[in-house]
């Protein structure tokens, strides 16, 4: 039976933003499409102050080495984005501190083509992820 | 590129630290309960996860993932392994 959206509001964790100097990771190879589709699966699920949140997921690099939380998390993507909190907020865009910390939503206005473009463009070059694959399954030498 | 049994953007977390998706973004949502062994993401990024709950939220059913370790093609590997004769 569906509920209600899930109001972040008083989800939001109550933390000191993160520095400009800190680093975002995503993990993937975004298009407009892709981003878009991700940002309305927020905003069906999640609100903000009533409304429906579009957003796009990141996590900070705040209390674990890069590295470390790469391989922690990131190790099914081949490739990720790094920007920092200062080069998304130079392009407008915002953080809000959901889920379990170090777990960020960039927070969108509208989702449409500008917005996206310009997203992808303050999120940089995907660049090669070193952690990728290495994995806990036991691999055969080849 | 993968075919994956339930499309996620696998950066997605909420606060019970699990990726999380809807229901009906998967191909066949029948197969979609908990304890189930999934893979999710899209085409470039896929991850094999364990149905951990279903939640009501939104107009649909949220679906809870926990993220399991190595790639799709390494229990491609493990299971080519344990069944050679």
């Amino acid at each position: 039976m569906p509920g209600e959206r899930i109001e972040q509001r008083s989800r939001l964790r109550a933390e000191r933003p993160p520095s400009t100097a800190t680093l975002v990771i995503r993990g993937g190879r975004d298009t407009p499409d892709k981003l878009r589709s991700h940002a309305q699966r927020t905003a069906r699920a999640w609100s903000l102050d009533g409304q429906p949140l579009l957003g796009i997921s990141v996590f900070a690099v705040l209390d674990i080495p890069l590295d470390e939380l790469l391989r922690r998390r990131f190790t099914s993507f081949r490739t990720i984005y790094l920007p920092t909190v200062a080069r998304l907020a130079e392009h407008g865009f915002g953080l809000l501190a959901t889920g379990q910390r170090p777990h960020f939503t960039i927070h969108l206005h509208r989702a449409d083509d500008q917005e996206l473009t310009h997203l992808l463009t303050a999120l940089g070059a995907p660049q090669p992820n070193p952690q990728y694959a290495r994995s806990a399954v036991w691999r055969e030498e080849s | 590129m993968y075919h994956v049994d339930i499309t996620a953007d696998l950066n997605d977390e909420d606060e019970t630290g699990y990726v999380w998706t809807f229901l009906d973004e998967a191909r066949d949502p029948s197969q979609i309960k908990p304890g189930s062994l999934v893979v999710a993401g899209d085409e470039d990024a896929a991850a094999i996860c364990q149905v951990i709950d279903l939640t009501p939220a939104g107009d649909g059913t949220i679906v809870h993932l926990k993220l399991l370790p190595g790639l799709v093609d390494d229990y491609r590997a493990l299971v080519e392994r344990a069944l050679a004769s």
